[in-house]
């Protein structure tokens, strides 16, 4: 009898250790990887991940880009959620303050993590004062040139300043949909860059006050000179939402230059006819936008700690690296110097460009503050307000928001 | 009478001109997708624009069939119209037979309350929608998703067959009143029968409704494999912004299956107008 | 007493799970949405966690962009409805006329209403793309009518001729369809003693056709307001509300208020309002088309 007891109590370890070791955890990971990026990522990145933790089964879901807020939302709310989701950057602080994700700073190794970190990235994961993700990937926008238009302007290589750039206008031709460079758009994404090259600014360095920055001289010059642009066909109605767009444009020889990110590059074929190199600078400044996605776990969540397993590994060079061929730049330090761009040469001026490049303002709130901007923008690009007195409404809201 | 034929073909050009109009301007916006999903692709607009097809060129719809589960999101998309589509046939024919049909307490009061409830845009209580399929626990699942298609357009679709059985005559349910025969038998043998051509006509809308629904579908399903076709080709032109020809050859596959629907259907109206005829004379 | 009971019992069968649906996905929802426009609603912990009043509905009547979103659904709906009534019904009497093959003319009229409003939206954008390549600007350039390309949809009254059309062009087939159903509906003798009368074919649309359609033209009257008044996906596909909010229509502008600024409590009370409003014109419409037609 004994010795039938100890040989079930065998049975029952010896059962419970097997099935610990094979018991598959699902990951639901929502993300929104394009075609080439996902291929990457399935082909790359995961199998290591699944090899190294064989417990851990990752279901990676792509989602439609656009909805994907409320997606998210009605996930959660509905208690369907995934564990992890990788979203754009500007969303954290938003969905942190809805109370939608889980603070990793308690997270076993996150001081790490913390250290090692470009600050600009982990920067985007915070919500008063708290950690809600870990920064995946950055990026950035650069000049896309088209080198047979250059050529007809007088140009060898893309131009180092706008002053050269601007200096060949007399030989645009907007009557035969030949324009200078493009402006992608009124919305912040597009202008931003240009209104930071061109010496203007949102708000003061620690995102505290809006007036005296966004109504400043500088920023008011900035859209004024933009407008003048538009006004004298120097940049098409593009900037306008109107045809032909930055991709098209760009390929028909319409435009000169365009502001892209390295998805342009890293869709579709090879494109040596486009060389990427940094914004034209004005007085020295070369300021582009930073973009990119993190990784967060959402309220919900049953795998706490396997989730976070995943989120660490997204972190580590077999992770990062792999992505860079895709147009994802990493956020670890460790891994940004490890960078190889032999395969991909237009990274260099994306990289190059990342240093100087200027985050949006960290607010939960920045969605409403991006609202108000972008009509701002085109209000004065439509010419129905002058620029220092939509700037003045602009900066009076965006103070109300950055208080709150 | 040669000269009778003459005016009398004269005062038909006009009706076929307006006719015509009529078409061509129907036709000619899907002409012109077609000519698009049929051009290798450019991300600018070709210029003239391209209204016929200049070859046939189909790699567009091998890429949009093959990049994506386009077979599996439409048989899943076939399960979700067609299950509908019964169902609120039945329940609303049921219903409208009801209140055309029959005498009870309160039913002036309830079809005012339908009347009412047509009145409320259905999407403006989607959040108050999703909260109730939430709380019944079926996010996610088709159930879930077919119920609202149900609950949602019950009204609309019951005061549509209440007002088609209200035209059929009383005096062929006479008989089989007479007869002894139960509101059951008057319903299946004598009401849908003779509104075949309505509840057909009804159906495919019922079908094409559901077969293009979005927003439902995407706050209730949540899994890929579940998904249906409008999410999965919402989602192809996010990822392929501004390559219209692959975008619409996408258009097109997922068009195909409707318009098929449609056109086997359109016989079976004919064919119910027919026996329409037949029973008057 | 009795009578009633037994009377009930019988119909509960054919109108039971219709009322029971009705209650539960149409009545109810209502009733909760009515709740959460007085409140601020925290849709994460599924509660409420502030009642507030009025002030959403007081907040709204002072936005000048929900202003502009409901001038713009004013103006959606009374252009297409009627434009889609007028069109379709044209379109029907032509269609019944034709002896032999009305089936290739219906599955053309009725092929952009089949075409579901994600791709319809899709073409009408390609075809009024600005610049000189887009379809529309291409061929009033040709015929003269304009010397250079229109940005159609970055102006605020093109890009609203635009949807204005698109509501119009999508709607047709289906008015054609029901019209049409109405009108083999009416006995063919009529429209022979009217022949023998010599009327011709325009007394006979407006003097026996329109009249003998009339309960048609009330359903449609309603269904098509609700529909106007309910539509989305075509702002959201075509315009996305540019240039600066002055295409955006109601439905559009609660949709973003829930679920991209997460004021569920500011959207409830806009489709309560929305409601009300549809109530109150069906109402009006109907009231106004019983005594003209009589």
């Amino acid at each position: 009898m004994r010795k039938m007891f100890s040989v079930l109590i065998v049975l029952v370890v010896t059962m419970s250790l097997v099935s610990s070791v094979f018991a598959e955890t699902e990951l639901k990971f929502w993300h929104t990887y394009s075609d080439g990026e996902e291929k990457v990522f399935l082909e790359q990145v995961l199998p290591i991940f699944e090899a190294a933790n064989p417990d851990i089964k990752v279901n990676a879901i792509r989602m439609p880009y656009e909805g994907l807020n409320q997606q998210i939302i009605t996930a959660v709310a509905g208690e369907v959620a995934p564990d992890l989701v990788r979203m754009d950057i500007t969303w954290v602080a938003q969905f942190a303050k809805l109370g939608a994700l889980i603070s990793v700073d308690q997270m076993e190794g996150f001081d790490a993590i913390l250290a090692d970190a470009l600050p600009g990235p982990m920067a985007t994961t915070i919500y008063k004062d708290e950690h809600y993700g870990i920064p995946m990937n950055t990026n950035t926008t650069t000049g896309v040139f088209n080198l047979e238009r250059l050529k007809e302007l007088g140009f060898d290589a893309p131009p180092a300043t706008l002053d050269e750039l601007l200096a060949a206008a007399d030989r645009a031709d907007p009557s035969n949909e030949k324009w200078l460079f493009a402006v992608q758009g009124s919305f912040s994404w597009a202008m931003l860059p240009f209104i930071w090259t061109l010496g203007g600014s949102i708000t003061d360095n620690a995102f505290t006050t809006s007036t005296g920055y966004l109504n400043g001289e500088a920023t008011v010059n900035a859209l004024e000179t933009i407008k003048s642009w538009l006004d004298q066909g120097i940049i098409s109605s593009c900037v306008l939402g109107e045809e032909p767009g930055t991709w098209g444009g760009i390929e028909a020889g319409n435009y000169a230059m365009v502001i892209e990110g390295p998805w342009f590059y890293s869709v579709g074929e090879a494109k040596p006819n486009f060389p990427s190199s940094t914004i034209p600078s004005v007085d020295g400044r070369s300021i582009s936008i930073v973009g990119g996605e993190n990784l967060v776990m959402l309220k919900g969540t049953k795998h706490q700690e396997k989730a976070w397993e995943f989120m660490k590994y997204m972190l580590s060079p077999e992770a990062q690296l792999p992505m860079v061929n895709a147009g994802m730049i990493p956020t670890m330090a460790s891994n940004l110097n490890k960078v190889d761009t032999s395969e991909s040469p237009w990274m260099d001026a994306y990289l190059e460009q990342l240093k100087t490049a200027a985050p949006r303002t960290p607010s939960a709130e920045w969605p409403s503050i991006e609202e108000i901007l972008n009509t701002t923008f085109e209000s004065i690009l439509r010419g129905t307000i002058s620029a220092q007195d939509g700037l003045n409404t602009a900066a009076a809201q965006i103070d109300e928001l950055l208080a709150k | 009478m040669k000269k009778m034929n003459v005016v009398r073909v004269l005062k038909k050009i006009p009706f076929w001109i307006l006719l015509m109009a009529f078409m061509v301007s129907a036709l000619i916006p899907f002409l012109y997708m077609l000519a698009t999903a049929m051009t290798p692709q450019a991300y600018t607009l070709p210029y003239p624009p391209i209204l016929f097809p200049q070859s046939l060129y189909l790699n567009n719809f091998v890429e949009a069939w093959s990049s994506n589960h386009f077979s599996d999101y439409f048989l899943n998309s076939v399960y979700v119209s067609v299950l509908s589509t019964v169902l609120i046939i039945l329940v609303s024919s049921l219903a409208g037979y009801g209140f055309a049909r029959m005498n009870f307490p309160g039913k002036n009061v309830l079809f005012h309350l339908l009347m009412f409830s047509m009145m409320v845009p259905t999407l403006t209580n989607l959040v108050s929608q999703f909260l109730l399929i939430k709380n019944m626990k079926l996010m996610d699942t088709y159930l879930g998703l077919i119920l609202t298609y149900l609950g949602t357009g019950i009204a609309a679709n019951t005061f549509f067959l209440r007002s088609c059985f209200l035209s059929i005559p009383h005096a062929l349910e006479e008989s089989v009143v007479i007869d002894g025969g139960s509101h059951w038998t008057i319903w299946f043998h004598i009401v849908m029968p003779l509104s075949a051509p309505a509840v057909g006509t009804f159906a495919i809308m019922a079908f094409s409704n559901v077969w293009d629904e979005f927003l439902y579908a995407l706050t209730i399903i949540k899994s890929p494999n579940k998904r249906t076709l409008p999410i999965a080709l919402k989602m192809f032109q996010g990822q392929n912004l501004n390559n219209w020809s692959l975008i619409f050859a996408a258009s097109i596959i997922a068009l195909l299956p409707i318009l098929f629907v449609y056109i086997i259907m359109q016989k079976q109206l004919i064919r119910g107008g027919i026996m329409d005829g037949m029973l008057k004379g | 007493m009795c009578k009633g009971i037994r009377q009930w019992c019988q119909a509960l069968p054919f109108i039971g799970p219709a009322l029971i649906l009705l209650g539960v996905f149409v009545l109810y929802p209502l009733a909760r949405n009515i709740h959460i426009s007085f409140s601020i609603y925290d849709i994460l912990a599924d509660s409420i966690t502030e009642s507030v009043g009025f002030s959403h509905y007081q907040a709204l009547f002072q936005n000048s962009k929900y202003l502009l979103a409901l001038r713009n659904t004013l103006l959606y709906t009374l252009i297409t409805v009627p434009g889609q009534m007028f069109f379709g019904l044209v379109l029907a009497c032509l269609i019944n006329h034709i002896k032999r093959g009305q089936t290739i003319f219906k599955v053309i009229a009725y092929l952009p209403v089949l075409t579901s409003w994600v791709i319809v939206s899709l073409i009408f954008r390609y075809i009024f793309m600005s610049g000189k390549g887009g379809l529309i600007n291409y061929v009033l350039m040709q015929i003269g009518l304009i010397s250079t390309p229109v940005a159609w949809l970055q102006n605020e009254w093109t890009a609203n001729l635009v949807l204005w059309l698109f509501g119009i062009w999508k709607g047709v087939g289906w008015v054609m369809i029901i019209y049409l159903a109405a009108l083999q509906g009416v006995s063919r003798d009529i429209y022979e003693a009217a022949q023998i009368d010599s009327a011709n074919s325009t007394q006979i649309f407006f003097r026996i056709t329109i009249p003998m359609v009339r309960n048609t033209t009330l359903y449609l009257l309603t269904v098509l307001t609700i529909g106007a008044f309910g539509a989305y996906i075509h702002v959201m596909m075509i315009t996305e509300g540019a240039p600066l909010g002055t295409t955006n229509e109601l439905m559009n502008f609660m949709y973003d208020t829930a679920f991209s600024r997460y004021d569920f409590g500011s959207a409830a009370a806009q489709s309560v309002l929305m409601g009300l409003m549809i109530f109150l014109l069906t109402l009006v419409q109907r009231k106004v088309t019983t005594e003209t037609i009589n």
